[in-house]
């Protein structure tokens, strides 16, 4: 893993490390929906974090957008499935919470965690805790 | 929207980016203020001012940059109500460029950074491997060469 944790400690630091101790996941990002850029992130030498987050920011508004204007209400939880990888994401106000993991992830056991660790945010965004 | 460029090889990169990134203006410039490539523009006299004052915020910011850090700021991002502007410095084989980019909230800071470093790329791979860099723009030439740049971006060449 990197070693950012080492170095400094940020409000995210605790739900990102337990994000990443599950078996498959290989980066755990916190990301300004708006702007596509890192707020904290816990991820694997060699990743490149600045575009996973842009697109999946990206990503992230255009389903909460589209479920919106389909009458189906906010996103809970967004996952993408793609052939080398799952990408799983949950949003609370201007922060989304973005996983990447291998295939053979418990995406049950994601979600969980993700579903939790947006309430965590929504606490630390309420605390000012992302500026 | 109308996208022109005054050297054809910068077209494929550049609608590349816009495609991509979603932005709703673009302009690419030589760091003295002529442009080079425009997309979103409806007036000349808007791409004239607005290359005047991308190329005075390069020149600033660099200067600020080499006071404070040694070296020239890269980048430059300011937001706005409702629309946000990034500057940067694209550097490709025939010298250094200044792009200049507005966006609104369908695209956003991090993927237009993202798919600036592509279009940098594709300015290196685009870029006609022989031939003189361009000449640096000199005073007695600036009036004429910039007139004639909008002329061809705005079909009055």
């Amino acid at each position: 893993m990197a070693g950012r944790a080492a170095l400094m400690s940020t409000p995210f630091t605790a739900m990102l490390q337990t994000l990443s101790r599950q078996r498959g996941v290989t980066a755990a990002l916190v990301v300004s929906e708006s702007d596509g850029i890192v707020i904290d992130s816990n991820m694997h030498i060699g990743q490149s974090g600045d575009k996973v987050a842009a697109l999946a920011a990206s990503l992230y508004k255009k389903a909460r957008l589209s479920a919106r204007a389909a009458g189906m209400g906010a996103v809970s939880f967004m996952q993408l499935e793609a052939p080398n990888g799952r990408l799983c994401a949950v949003g609370s106000g201007e922060l989304v919470l973005v996983v990447v993991a291998a295939t053979a992830v418990n995406v049950g056991l994601v979600r969980v965690d993700l579903l939790r660790a947006a309430v965590e945010l929504a606490e630390i965004a309420k605390r000012g805790g992302a500026r | 929207m109308n996208t022109t460029v005054v050297e054809s090889w910068i077209e494929g990169p550049l609608r590349q980016f816009l495609d991509d990134a979603g932005v709703e203006l673009a302009l690419l410039l030589h760091p003295s203020g002529q442009v080079l490539a425009q997309h979103g523009f409806a007036r000349s006299v808007d791409v004239m001012s607005a290359c005047a004052l991308a190329a005075g915020i390069h020149a600033t910011s660099g200067e600020l940059g080499r006071m404070v850090d040694d070296k020239p700021f890269r980048g430059l991002h300011h937001v706005g109500a409702t629309r946000q502007i990034f500057v940067a410095e694209a550097r490709s084989p025939r010298g250094a460029y200044i792009f200049l980019t507005v966006f609104g909230s369908e695209s956003s800071i991090g993927l237009v950074r993202l798919y600036f470093d592509e279009l940098v790329k594709g300015l290196t791979v685009a870029a006609p491997p022989e031939g003189p860099a361009p000449e640096p723009a000199l005073a007695e030439n600036f009036e004429r060469d910039l007139n004639r740049n909008l002329a061809f971006l705005f079909g009055r060449a």
